[in-house]
């Protein structure tokens, strides 16, 4: 009542700012997923300008429905997010049960570890494409280009030399195909997210009841047993968490895309908006209704998972 | 203990050498990074020169005619430095309130909060341009200070929420008692008391709005473009000037790298909302 | 200055009625003490006058002003609390300051309170360190020091010394009672320490689920408890009630006699009770006996001055004072 009020006004700034956040954007895609809404159209001028009159109804989501784009950005969003959670998961979970014993220099290793992951996604984008993966300039091409030069002097070598003209040419896989493009997204984010994976479950570790441990090698449980016994069951929690809030940034991964897929045919949902936004504005907010779709049914679950322990 | 003895030599030598190597894969990108950036940009795409070259400075101290880097390094500054300020202006009071004067609503209106930052930031893509351009923010250190103020505002609330919480309420109580009006309880109280929790709040906050590679991109041409945008814009793959632009990267994201160094705990935290301590 | 008034004071938590509507008046420099099981409401209704919590109906008024709708700050009440609450990031002199800070006291005089205040809770060696850095009998100190220089018209203390250790224990409410025969300020005080609710009081509130049972001085609670819970309650060990053919005999539904009441003999007294002991324990100046067997309470208590010889499996034959038995209706009063 009263000497309350002020205190819980304090929250209002906060709780204002972030409806309006909310409401006034997404309130908009809403409205534009239903209209004709077309940036350049020259026979219909006036579809140029948002307007009630331009009604569509449900036209925009058939159509988005309809093209082949679409799917497949689905496909390639799920196929992208499933395959770094998959192997942020397992890589984050060996590496933090690997360095969680004390070892000379634990810090540095864990300094090291963590580093890719203040990495701004541009600069990782342009790292891992550029210098990293391209297949005539980067490491990837220069490797293979000084392994085989190897490999050719070697040839007219005295004695071994037959034994190395058997071996063919390498040539280094490209990165820069639709598909490949995609595994080259996969592989520099899980390069940028293990470190958090692994820093989640080693603050989880150090939680573990270490007398619990000490109980069950008395009753004989081997290493192995300890691990999926004791650890992975004590770390299930973290890694649900970690899926979701993983599952919950990469569903909406951008930088990424642009930069390693820009005009090679990969695409994921926002990319996908992104391309229509440069006309199709209907279409484009249509997507983005589908694309807040299917964050929510994600986010239900982390909302469900995070609420419970933090407010008792 | 007896549980020593069973740590085999492999345990012994085999744990750190192999932690060793895994640390020093996942450094290698960059490791490299660096290592290109001291290449001139011929050198850096010969295979004769992959460890061993005449290292050079010349890509740092170009950084300037090649990229205009401090012009987007100032942007950076400028809007990481403001929205968190005003992120942490908004959001102390908000947590103030939640942590001590829970209301019925309150769990309801964290959660809440949380949802947006759930929020796929394409779906409103264009709304939000369209909204900057038409009120004349599109491009302006404004609507970035704005939106990366409004992105983060969740996490900060969250984060600020989890430190508050621990204060024990007794403290603000005798706050109260002894005579301090709700202003002072934040300034005399809770504010000394939480410094730690809010320095690495905003730490956070600052790395977090620092990578921001959406809005930043999306909301900028020149004017207001950020060092995520320089990056983006010179992405170029025809690798003419890998020297060159690993130099300006390097630069991008080294301040980024070592202040990350600091907050690792409060990175769980934040990004787990507390949910893992 | 310093006499409370509570109002017809309502207080619920969502739906939960933790206090139904209660009146009470702490007089002018009363030391009035809060006793009752964990949960009954005693820091809820201390809190309600303190204003940490808003009445839901009903009224506070302080020195007859109404301060029902006014804030803690302005209230000119002090609070100690269980926990102590001291600033940590203040040492010993700016935690004491505080309050005089924050009413706007000049240095000069701030620094004359502090000393004073310091020099008799001794903390003089304390001052600049950090609550941190204190014991906890010395945090105690610090707060009841930050309480004083304020000069409030009531204090307030939630359990003040349930983290101490027994001796601290003892020194402390020592030094509370004789500030209270100084200061001659209204105090309330929360415990659940029969001890220091007895020793402490001018006047005892028992309560129970938020209704206050009865209001006394210490000895008119002990002597003529209003009802079973207050009987129960008050004293220490419990006193023993009896239902059935034993209470009949005396024309109440239940009889209390108190184990310091009952004379304990091995050898067969005549109308006396039989029982078999339990457990005895020995004290060193009394004796407390458990024992079964008596019929209408099991196990009956007693309490023998000085060391009695008995132990487990001994037939024993008590003898209650007829003068001190108490008696109760159906309805658990006191007839
Ligand atoms: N903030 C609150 N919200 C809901 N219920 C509360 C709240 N504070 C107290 N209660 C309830 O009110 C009742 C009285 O609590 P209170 O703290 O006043 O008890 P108490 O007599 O001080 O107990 P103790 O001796 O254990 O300190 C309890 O049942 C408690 O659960
Ligand atoms: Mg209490």
């Amino acid at each position: 009542m009263s000497s309350r009020r002020l205190p819980r006004l304090l929250q209002a700034p906060a709780v204002i700012l972030l409806l309006f956040w909310m409401l006034v954007p997404l309130g908009m895609t809403l409205f534009f997923s239903f209209i004709r809404y077309v940036l350049a159209s020259l026979n219909r001028p006036e579809w140029t300008t948002p307007s009630i009159d331009n009604w569509r109804g449900f036209g925009n989501y058939a159509f988005v429905l309809d093209s082949k784009d679409f799917l497949f950005a689905i496909q390639n969003s799920l196929l992208i997010v499933g395959g770094i959670l998959f192997l942020t998961v397992f890589f984050g979970v060996m590496i933090a049960v690997l360095i969680n014993k004390v070892f000379p220099g634990q810090g540095i290793v864990r300094v090291l570890l963590i580093s890719p992951f203040f990495i701004m996604p541009a600069v990782n984008a342009v790292l891992w494409i550029n210098m990293i993966l391209d297949p005539v300039l980067g490491l990837n091409g220069l490797a293979i280009e000084g392994i085989n030069s190897v490999i050719a002097s070697m040839r007219d070598a005295p004695v071994v030399g037959w034994f190395f003209s058997l071996w063919p040419e390498f040539k280094p896989i490209s990165f820069r195909a639709t598909q490949t493009s995609a595994y080259a997204v996969i592989m520099m984010v899980t390069w940028q997210w293990t470190p958090f994976a692994v820093l989640i479950f080693m603050t989880s570790l150090q939680s573990e009841d270490e007398q619990q441990k000490e109980a069950a090698i008395l009753d004989g449980a081997g290493k192995w047993s300890q691990f999926r016994f004791l650890t992975l069951p004590h770390l299930a929690r973290p890694m649900a968490i970690v899926v979701m809030i993983q599952a919950i940034f990469h569903l909406s991964l951008y930088a990424e895309i642009e930069i390693v897929s820009r005009g090679n045919g990969n695409k994921n949902l926002p990319y996908l908006i992104g391309e229509f936004a440069n006309n199709n504005i209907g279409a484009a907010s249509a997507t983005g209704i589908f694309a807040v779709i299917l964050a929510n049914i994600v986010a239900i679950f982390l909302l469900r998972a995070v609420g419970k322990t933090l407010m008792e | 203990m007896a549980i020593v003895a069973q740590t085999s030599k492999l345990g012994i030598y085999g744990r750190p050498a192999l932690a060793w190597i895994v640390a020093l894969v996942f450094f290698f990108p960059i490791f490299w990074l660096i290592l290109t950036s001291f290449k001139t940009d011929a050198d850096a795409v010969k295979p004769e020169f992959l460890f061993f070259f005449t290292p050079t400075l010349d890509n740092y101290l170009n950084m300037t005619e090649n990229y205009d880097y401090w012009r987007f390094a100032t942007n950076s500054v400028v809007t990481s430095v403001l929205a968190t300020g005003v992120a942490l202006f908004v959001g102390i009071p908000a947590a103030y309130a939640m942590a001590f004067n829970p209301a019925r609503h309150t769990k309801d209106i964290l959660m809440w909060m949380l949802s947006t930052k759930m929020l796929p930031a394409a779906a409103v893509l264009y709304p939000m341009t369209f909204l900057a351009k038409s009120l004349g923010i599109f491009d302006t250190h404004f609507a970035v200070i704005l939106v990366l103020t409004l992105v983060n505002l969740p996490i900060v609330v969250w984060m600020l929420f989890t430190y508050f919480k621990e204060i024990p309420k007794d403290i603000i109580e005798a706050g109260q008692m002894d005579g301090v009006n709700t202003w002072g309880e934040i300034k005399e109280i809770l504010i000394p008391l939480a410094w730690g929790g809010i320095a690495s709040t905003a730490l956070l906050c600052f790395i977090f709005c620092w990578n921001e590679a959406y809005w930043t991109v999306r909301l900028t041409t020149t004017e207001a473009a950020t060092l995520s945008k320089l990056i983006e814009g010179n992405r170029a793959p025809e690798g003419l000037f890998f020297g060159r632009l690993s130099a300006v990267s390097a630069a991008a994201v080294g301040p980024i790298v070592v202040l990350g160094w600091f907050c690792q705990k409060q990175l769980v935290q934040g990004l787990t909302f507390g949910a893992v301590k | 200055m310093g006499q409370i008034v509570l109002k017809d004071v309502v207080k619920k938590f969502g739906d939960t009625e933790v206090i139904p509507p209660l009146n009470l008046t702490i007089e002018e420099g009363e030391f009035a003490v809060f006793v009752g099981p964990s949960g009954c409401g005693k820091s809820t209704l201390l809190r309600l006058i303190a204003g940490l919590e808003d009445t839901t109906e009903g009224q506070v008024l302080i020195d007859g002003e109404d301060m029902t709708e006014v804030s803690p700050s302005k209230r000119g009440l002090a609070m100690v609390f269980q926990s102590y609450a001291l600033y940590p990031h203040m040492t010993v002199r700016k935690n004491i300051a505080f309050p005089m800070r924050m009413a706007g006291m000049s240095e000069d005089e701030q620094n004359i309170r502090i000393e004073a205040a310091a020099k008799s809770l001794n903390l003089t060696d304390y001052l600049d360190r950090k609550p941190g850095q204190l014991s906890g009998g010395q945090r105690q100190r610090v707060a009841i020091g930050r309480a004083i220089v304020r000069e409030p018209s009531a204090f307030l203390f939630d359990e003040p010394l349930s983290n101490l250790d027994a001796a601290l224990r003892v020194g402390m409410r020592l030094e509370i009672s004789e500030m209270h025969k100084r200061l001659k300020t209204t105090m309330i005080y929360v415990t659940h320490d029969q001890v220091e609710a007895m020793t402490m009081a001018d006047r005892i509130v028992v309560l129970q689920a938020g209704v206050i049972e009865q209001v006394g001085t210490p000895l008119e609670l002990y002597h003529s408890p209003r009802n079973k819970f207050v009987a129960g309650f008050i004293g220490s060990p419990k006193m023993n009630l009896l239902e059935g053919a034993e209470a009949q005999k005396h024309k109440a539904h239940t009889i209390g006699i108190r184990p310091e009441h009952i004379k304990v003999s091995t050898k067969a007294v005549k109308g006396a009770w039989k029982g078999t002991v339990g457990v005895a324990e020995h004290l060193g100046s009394d004796t407390f006996i458990h024992i079964h067997g008596v019929e209408g309470c099991d196990p009956m208590t007693v309490r023998a001055a000085g060391d009695v010889a008995v132990k487990h499996g001994d037939k024993v034959y008590l003898t209650p004072e007829k003068s001190q038995i108490h008696k109760f209706d159906e309805a658990g009063l006191r007839i």
